[in-house]
């Protein structure tokens, strides 16, 4: 669905049924250069299982109206505008990588509106080498490479998909390829930029789960522990064979740990 | 691992998981028709597209997938669904976004299978067709109307072998918001990606040099994920409701796999044009060793044009790798590694020296194939393309002297021995 927020049009899915504010809210945040279409085989689900589903494009991605946002905190500033564009509250976020930074700095500013937070592949903090920043900002082509090739694991490269037919790294190609100029590299440069995950962390009292990558090459699993050492009490998991992209490189995993983390702290 | 694997590694390994409970190397045929659900909730949502998975073959079939993921793979395509035969394929693939009152612009130089389905079938369903000489490009651009929803071409053409450039065409497609589909038989992913110069989706009859046997029929549509359908506007059945799985919108739900989507959720159920599992395994034994296969058709190919071009029995040879070709600097643009192992020439003597030709080689086996290990030859105004009228016959290039030589992968020497005793054969049909 399209809508405004500060008079850009933004695009959300909502996975096919169409969104109401009075059932729970699962509010779906991709990583940095991606979109909702990160998401397809997880809010779907959760859409015909009596939950309402956002899973937003950030501005300049896909479908939403740019420019991109220049931070993570503008990022969650605007996740709380959007979510009072749709009047939605009690939601349980679902964010990887950079959306997990989004989904920090957002639940410690608005904990009110938080039923749950699920983090996916991510650290306290996304540290982004200057080879890659510098690629995004000259030939972005070159940059989309170095995120597929780091980005999946043995079976994203060996195109083993869970769709049939699908390739996980030619799709993600594509879908970064459709965003707008220097999207990607103002991805990179708030990732890079953002250091108040450790303060943020700390004011987060809701109930949260942390799902990690073994083969994780973006946000190594040292990282992720991190994460996992300054969260109030955290349901940890890690799927050792899945790389950095794992909700669509392990979903049927990942799925079934969403849904019985979400179905228990925020029932429909 | 610093960066992707490459082709060779992909042919091998690309799509397979090797199985949990017996750990099977080579792809495992799951000759079945239906899979067993765990519970009720994975089995509905398999069926409302909320994950991947199986349920009857002929939408999807683990072995068919592998296939499906090893060429989407060498492609570099988002996704790939394979069919019972090329011309499945083609068929699927033109009805996944074309309806009534809509338009194709094809190149006039292909399959016969491909023209005849545009001319004579594809009409009655209300989808008409203008063909252009594939080298004249500003007849694409011309030939583009307000309805034309579609710009299709082979890049090497049957049989003439003109070669399709493919970034004019794409850029022409690409001003108009129109998809370009190619469909790539004679190329394979191994001499030139189209996706890469800007086609948007490719067909293959991989009954050819993919399979590269002759041991099985199949076709595959490769989704390229590179047109925006959405900024496009005039693709309903990609970015509408569809209502048979709850008015879902398949672009913006699936993205640069909507159009594979579409051609998953409705040609392979409502039309059932599916691979089978024992055929896809066929195919991938050919394509395991597709780079070795391509590279001998090509060094008999050479091999093969010098003898042709030097013998007296022989009034032309036509290959986009011979200077004199009209296409040959396309050919060496797009093609570096090969022009394809197809060659046409003309036997000095008329019908009669050409029949006598055939009917009297003994390696070179006289049937209606292309792309087979085996050398092929067939006369193809009375065979492949004897269906189109002589107007038609004249613009896919071909003449009523022409054979068309597949070239397979024997021992060069024995093939052209062989050619010898029927090049005798022919002058003794000219001179009766």
């Amino acid at each position: 669905m399209y809508f405004e927020v500060g008079g850009k049009q933004v695009f959300a899915t909502t996975g096919g049924k169409p969104f109401d504010k009075n059932l729970p809210t699962v509010v779906f945040l991709h990583g940095s250069g991606l979109d909702h279409t990160f998401w397809g085989l997880h809010a779907r689900f959760f859409a015909f299982r009596k939950y309402s589903v956002i899973a937003p494009d950030l501005p300049g991605h896909t479908h939403s109206e740019g420019p991109p946002l220049a931070s993570i905190e503008e990022m969650a500033d605007w996740l709380h505008a959007v979510l009072d564009a749709l009047g939605a509250d009690n939601i349980s976020l679902v964010a990887h990588s950079q959306g997990c930074l989004v989904a920090l700095e957002f639940t410690s500013r608005y904990p009110q509106r938080v039923n749950s937070v699920s983090f996916i592949a991510s650290g306290l903090a996304t540290p982004v080498n200057d080879a890659l920043i510098n690629a995004a900002e000259k030939n972005p082509d070159v940059a989309i490479g170095m995120m597929m090739a780091w980005g999946f694991g043995p079976a994203g490269h060996l195109h083993q998909g869970p769709v049939p037919g699908n390739s996980m790294v030619a799709g993600g190609r594509q879908v970064m390829r459709g965003n707008v100029p220097n999207e990607l590299a103002t991805d990179l440069k708030a990732c890079n930029a953002y250091s108040n995950g450790e303060t943020a962390a700390a004011k987060i009292s809701c109930p949260v789960q942390v799902i990690l990558a073994g083969k994780d090459r973006m946000a190594p699993r040292k990282a992720g522990l991190q994460l996992v050492a300054h969260l109030p009490s955290p349901e940890l998991h890690i799927i050792d064979e899945s790389g950095h992209m794992l909700p669509v490189e392990a979903p049927d995993e990942c799925r079934k740990l969403l849904r019985d983390f979400i179905f228990s702290h925020n029932p429909a | 691992m610093s960066d992707f694997f490459n082709f060779d590694t992909l042919s091998l390994h690309a799509g397979q998981t090797i199985d949990k409970e017996f750990g099977a190397r080579a792809t495992p045929i799951y000759q079945t028709t239906s899979f067993v659900f765990p519970d009720t909730d994975t089995a509905s949502s398999i069926f409302n597209l909320e994950r991947g998975g199986h349920a009857y073959s002929r939408i999807t079939n683990p072995t068919v997938s592998v296939l499906e993921q090893r060429i989407a793979a060498l492609e570099g395509g988002s996704a790939a669904v394979c069919t019972a035969s090329g011309m499945a394929a083609t068929f699927c693939a033109i009805t996944a976004i074309l309806s009534q009152g809509d338009h194709i612009v094809a190149s006039s130089q292909m399959y016969g299978g491909n023209i005849s389905l545009m001319k004579n079938t594809l009409p009655r369903f209300g989808i008409t067709t203008t063909f252009v000489d594939p080298t004249d490009i500003g007849g694409f651009r011309d030939a583009v109307e307000e309805n034309t929803r579609l710009i299709y071409g082979e890049l090497i053409g049957n049989p003439g072998l003109d070669i399709l450039d493919l970034e004019a065409i794409a850029e022409i497609a690409a001003a108009s918001r129109i998809p370009f589909m190619v469909d790539a038989t004679f190329n394979t992913p191994y001499l030139c990606r189209c996706l890469d110069y800007g086609a948007n989706m490719t067909i293959h009859s991989v009954t050819k040099w993919l399979g590269g046997h002759g041991t099985a029929i199949g076709g595959v549509v490769v989704d390229g994920g590179n047109f925006d359908w959405g900024a496009a506007g005039k693709y309903p059945t990609i970015t509408e409701p569809y209502a048979p799985f709850q008015g879902i919108n398949l672009w913006e739900e699936f993205g640069p796999s909507a159009f594979a989507t579409r051609i998953r959720a409705e040609a392979m159920r409502d039309f059932g044009p599916s691979m089978a599992p024992m055929t896809a395994f066929l195919l991938l034994q050919g394509i395991e060793t597709l780079s070795l296969r391509m590279e001998k058709h090509h060094s008999n190919t050479e091999q093969m044009l010098e003898f042709l071009s030097n013998h007296d029995q022989v009034s032309w040879v036509n290959h986009p790798s011979l200077p004199s070709h009209p296409s040959h600097a396309l050919a060496r643009k797009y093609l570096p590694k090969g022009a394809g192992s197809i060659v046409s020439f003309g036997v000095n003597g008329g019908r009669e020296a050409g029949k006598a030709f055939i009917e009297n080689v003994q390696l070179a086996s006289h049937l209606a194939n292309v792309g087979d290990a085996k050398t092929l030859i067939i006369h193809p105004a009375s065979t492949t393309h004897s269906r189109i009228d002589a107007e038609a016959l004249v613009a896919a290039g071909i003449s009523e002297d022409m054979i068309r030589l597949s070239v397979g992968l024997e021992d060069i020497r024995d093939l052209k021995a062989d050619f010898e005793t029927g090049f005798r054969a022919a002058k003794r049909a000219a001179d009766a």
